[in-house]
């Protein structure tokens, strides 16, 4: 019975397991360029101040300079952040849609022989990306799980233990597929320098902040 | 592997609840689900997810003050201001202090627990001490569940008004405010706009004091604002100080409250000596008048931008 059920389901993997993936990363993404928001705006201040010195100089344009106000800083830089997200995840959350699933073996395989190819940023920033973003990702996941749980149950150790296990579950089954689908992603589209020039700009920084938003050990305290 | 679908499935559940809640996509999904069905969406505006979705624009003015408000009583007043049903402002201000002093004294949590309840906000803080955070509001807010969205957002704004109605004065209150916050001709361009701070009309070289301790986010020179400081002072209030005549600190740099930061003046567009004051809440101009009670000495003639 118990089996059957599991067929049933094990049937629609095709359909639950990209979303799943796709989702995973989006979360992360959003996690990664939600927590460095005062850099962003800090960057935003520094621009603006440039800009602003540079368009006060002439007429003509100083009605520039109130254009973008003083108390429309934090707004861009808001803006800014969700560009920076939009186009972290047209880079590298779309790309998990076309998760195609393959045993554990093949897919191991065919990872070692992609790695083992020459490494270009292209082929590794990507991967590497998805991997971090991912893991970020998850930990925003079991933070959500933990916290749902503890205000509904108010049982502390019950909310701890299941947001460890979502996490564990998280890093063990979903993110080594993200990374594997992205490396076989950018190895199908790693000859495009202008994608690649602008991915690395988008997703070093995403790295960093995904670096940032992933507080593992958090979770096993 | 086929046994373990189930498994894959739920985690692929979680995912995507989490991103129905934590991305752009999943918040245009359900505004989009709300507009096609015609039902209340719980959905905020896209740059709203940003800073952990706890400043939100369009606060509505306060309530008119009636006495000066006691520095110790900001937050009471902070909250009165955000719902006034919950009580006076001295009452606030003692539940507050009691709730602080029960949260390891931190004044955010005070805050949440008093709109979000005591428990997530105990909740949140420990979570928050795990990740080894410091306590601002944004990373108690990234330990909650998206259903306390609502009563984050009012603690947020509760916390911006306060931190509003602990702001010092730039200057002496005996300088009178030459041009007030609000719709006006502009007295140099002669178009109607908002006018988005206070203008005092001083000499030049006179101290500018920061009216709260902070940070500063920029300190810099163009031909409108003249030199120009912003200080952030955490909690989503931010001052800009325009037309200097000579700054004294410097970009990143911590001041104190009531520290010299500069000397007022007469650069960038301005029509005669003064300084442009400005307070901005998450990210709004809002009259630094409305949080100061019998402010004396208002006159419409002199030097303003
Ligand atoms: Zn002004």
């Amino acid at each position: 019975m118990q089996l059957r059920v599991a067929e049933r389901v094990g049937r629609l993997r095709w359909i639950f397991l990209p979303l799943g993936l796709c989702a995973l990363t989006a979360v992360g993404a959003h996690a990664a360029a939600d927590v460095v928001g005062d850099r962003v705006l800090w960057c935003v201040d520094r621009v603006s101040a440039f800009f602003d010195a540079v368009f006060a100089s002439w007429s003509v344009t100083a009605p520039l300079v109130d254009l973008v106000g003083l108390s429309q800083r934090s707004f861009f830089a808001r803006a800014l952040a969700l560009a920076w997200e939009l186009s972290a995840d047209a880079l590298i959350a779309i790309p998990l849609l076309g998760y195609d699933e393959r045993d554990g073996k093949t897919e191991l395989r065919t990872a070692r022989a992609l790695l083992r190819k020459t490494p270009t940023p292209l082929r590794l920033v990507r991967p590497l990306a998805t991997v971090l973003v991912a893991i970020a990702g998850a930990c925003s996941v079991a933070r959500m799980v933990q916290g749902s749980v503890q205000l509904t149950l108010h049982a502390s150790l019950l909310s701890h233990f299941a947001a460890a296990c979502a996490l564990f579950a998280l890093l063990l089954v979903f993110v080594p597929r993200a990374g594997f689908r992205a490396l076989e992603h950018a190895d199908q589209k790693g000859h495009l320098v202008a994608t690649g020039v602008f991915g690395t700009l988008v997703l070093a920084p995403m790295m960093l902040a995904a670096l940032y938003a992933s507080p593992l050990v958090s979770f096993f305290r | 592997m086929r046994r373990l679908a189930p498994i894959e499935l739920l985690l692929a559940a979680l995912c995507l609840w989490a991103g129905w809640y934590h991305t752009p996509a999943g918040a245009l999904v359900r505004t989009a689900g709300a507009w096609i069905f015609r039902t209340h969406s719980t959905a905020r505006p896209l740059l709203a997810y940003y800073g952990a979705g706890v400043y939100q624009p369009h606060a509505a003015p306060p309530p008119l003050l009636t006495a000066p408000v006691p520095p110790a009583q900001a937050l009471g007043y902070g909250a009165w201001a955000t719902a006034e049903h919950l009580g006076t402002p001295a009452a606030l201000s003692a539940r507050i202090k009691a709730l602080a002093a029960r949260l390891d004294g931190v004044d955010e949590a005070a805050m949440l627990a008093l709109f979000c309840g005591e428990e997530p906000a105990r909740y949140a803080l420990t979570r928050a001490q795990d990740e080894d955070g410091s306590p601002r509001l944004e990373d108690l807010a990234r330990a909650l569940p998206p259903r306390s969205a609502d009563c984050i957002a009012q603690a947020s704004q509760a916390l911006a008004q306060a931190g509003a109605y602990a702001l010092a004065w730039p200057l002496p209150e005996s300088i009178r405010i030459t041009s007030p916050f609000g719709m006006r001709e502009h007295p140099v361009l002669g178009i109607r706009r908002l006018h988005a701070g206070v203008d005092l009309g001083t000499a030049v070289g006179t101290p500018v004091r920061a009216t709260a301790a902070g940070v500063v986010r920029r300190a810099s020179s163009d031909g409108v604002n003249g030199r120009i400081l912003v200080l952030d002072h955490g909690r989503g209030v931010t001052t800009m100080y325009c037309h200097n005549d000579e700054l004294l600190v410097q970009d990143g740099e911590h001041v104190r409250r009531g520290q010299v930061i500069s000397y007022s003046g007469n650069t960038g567009r301005s029509s005669g000596p003064h300084l442009h004051y400005q307070l901005d809440l998450g990210g709004q101009a809002v009259d630094p008048l409305r949080y100061r009670a019998g402010h004396p000495r208002i006159s419409s003639a002199g030097a303003a931008d």
